[in-house]
């Protein structure tokens, strides 16, 4: 009896350990957003997600995967395109946005149009211009898969898709894709150390940015107005399209800056292609509406060689070992 | 097995089951929906029915939600089902929801809502009825559509005279979740009738053939719909 709970008590920890690499809360970092109890992660759901992720089959055509708009070497974004594009070469009104550490968000897309990480792969499998197909046509193609049925059955105990297992196995692949270890993240930890440019450059990042931009996550997933002209092909008004609340005209989710120097284009439309020109908008660039950010109120002053620093800064947040890290990587058939 | 510890077995589920019938006698009470045009069972694709002034109406598909029910004696709650959410298809009436309750419990009213509340419309990838390959979740903005109505009439202004009235929305002020109660006596059968005349009449289907996202006009028609429910 000693020995079977012996054995239990290793497997348990064996357990433990083996989900704890799939998932976890870096030092200093918030508790996540993300309900694990409704959800708890297990390796083959993971993988399970996994595989999903990078699966053709899910689009109408066969052709596009969540992958196409989200490769990993660009921080799961779609590099070079300002505006994400789908099935039969369709473009889209936004520019998809970059996919990391997203059990710390609990509102997706640039409007917060989704209210659940679990609900947000419905919105590209159905829209027509990415993946054109919907949620039930997704789960019959899975049930008639031989692959897949023994994918859930290792996942669920049973062999059958349904929308929401599908759904969740999503959610359990996209909360482990945990991007904490750049060169910010090592001085924190203190490993390493900032340059004399980076350290002047975080500097004028607490100053200027970091009330929208928070620290440790670079966001404070709250939306904001931060002074772009509307483009008057796309007339993209953002929130007020989800709440119909005159307050929320112009505003737009505040992304992350982790690994930023992968993620361009960038805004939510994607007209900026570098970095500079980011920082001359905000500079420069700002357009006073009603519901401009108070942050932006005032205008930011920043000299040539300020900007500079600030953007040595900013390249502090890529996190090399993410962007190659093979456990987010095409999985392999096994 | 021993045959002494047979029957002590055996004498423990006798007294099982005489503590049952003694202490916790439950009863089943079984809730059913009816689709009705009028005094007329709802007829779906097949039926053209008459609306004023010489309009025909042809109804497709009539879904919707109904969530937390309860029963009421004298305005006081004295049962609610748990994990109670269905999702009722005109398209299949034979759907029963079994109630089972002590059997000394009396009521006079059934309570239940039409649509889905907002603590579920938040809490992500769910099951059984709610599993969003049932048709009944928007993908381009988080939420269930509570009640979903579609055909063809010669009112539509669309130019195919299509309507698609999906109604939802669970965010203040726009939250359409509607409470309904109804008289009824202590009975093991309640048959609910749901009038699709009473509502169509009252909808101008040549301003509002499509709604497809939260609003106003959502709001006004689901309030309308909860008044078209009654029991047999």
């Amino acid at each position: 009896m000693k020995k079977l709970f012996f054995c239990l008590v290793i497997v348990l920890i064996l357990a433990f350990k083996g989900e704890g690499d799939l998932f976890f809360i870096p030092k200093y970092w918030p508790k996540p957003l993300y309900n694990f109890s409704n959800n708890p992660i297990t390796k083959q759901k993971v993988f399970l997600g996994r595989v999903l992720f990078y699966d053709p089959q899910l689009s109408k055509d066969n052709k596009i995967s969540c992958a196409s708009c989200h490769s990993q070497y660009s921080a799961f974004t779609h590099i070079d395109h300002a505006l994400s594009h789908g099935i039969h070469d369709s473009v889209g009104t936004r520019n998809s946005p970059a996919l990391m550490n997203l059990a710390w968000q609990n509102l997706f897309m640039w409007d917060g149009a989704i209210n659940n990480l679990d609900v947000q792969a419905l919105a590209p499998i159905s829209h027509p211009a990415e993946m054109g197909s919907n949620i039930i046509e997704v789960v019959k193609k899975l049930n008639a898969s031989k692959y897949y049925r023994e994918l859930f059955y290792k996942a669920y105990g049973d062999s059958i898709a349904t929308g929401e297992k599908t759904l969740k196995a999503f959610s359990q692949f996209l909360v482990t894709i945990v991007s904490a270890n750049s060169k910010y993240d090592k001085v924190m930890r203190k490993e390493e150390t900032f340059t004399k440019q980076e350290e002047n450059g975080y500097s004028l990042f607490k100053k200027d940015c970091t009330s929208c931009h928070k620290e440790p996550l670079f966001t404070t997933n709250n939306f904001a107005n931060n002074g772009l002209p509307v483009d008057t092909f796309l007339n993209d008004f953002g929130r007020i399209k989800i709440t119909n609340n005159a307050n929320d005209s112009l505003k737009f989710k505040i992304p992350t800056l982790r690994n930023i120097e992968f993620t361009f284009p960038y805004m939510h439309d994607g007209r900026f292609k570098k970095l500079s020109e980011v920082l001359n908008h905000y500079t420069n660039g700002i357009q006073k509406t009603k519901t401009l950010s108070p942050e932006l109120q005032q205008p930011i002053i920043l000299k040539s060689n300020e900007k500079v620093d600030l953007i040595a800064f900013l390249l502090t947040l890529t996190d090399k070992e993410f962007i190659f890290d093979k456990k987010f990587s095409y999985p392999k058939h096994n | 097995m021993h045959l002494s510890c047979l029957k002590k077995q055996t004498g423990v589920i006798v007294l099982c089951l005489v503590a049952n019938l003694l202490f916790c006698q439950t009863k089943k009470v079984a809730l059913n929906f009816n689709y009705m045009f009028g005094k007329n069972r709802l007829v779906l694709n097949d039926s053209t029915y008459q609306l004023e002034r010489n309009n025909t109406i042809k109804f497709e598909s009539l879904k919707f939600y109904i969530s937390n029910i309860e029963l009421l004696e004298n305005d006081v709650s004295i049962f609610k089902e748990k994990k109670s959410y269905h999702l009722l298809d005109a398209d299949s009436i034979y759907k029963i929801i079994s109630l089972t309750l002590s059997s000394k419990l009396k009521f006079n009213k059934l309570k239940f809502n039409l649509g889905i509340d907002s603590v579920t419309n938040v809490s992500g990838a769910l099951g059984g009825d709610l599993d969003p390959t049932k048709g009944m979740y928007w993908t381009w903005q988080s939420g269930y559509i509570n009640f979903k109505l579609e055909g063809k009439s010669s009112l539509s202004t669309h130019q195919k005279k299509e309507f698609q009235l999906h109604l939802g929305g669970y965010v203040y002020p726009l939250n359409t979740l509607q409470a309904i109660i109804l008289p009824i006596g202590t009975q093991n059968k309640i048959t609910v009738l749901f009038d699709l005349q009473q509502f169509i009449n009252k909808v101008d289907l040549s301003k509002q053939h499509h709604i497809m996202s939260p609003s106003a006009e959502a709001m006004h028609l689901s309030k309308l719909a909860s008044t078209c429910f009654k029991v047999e």
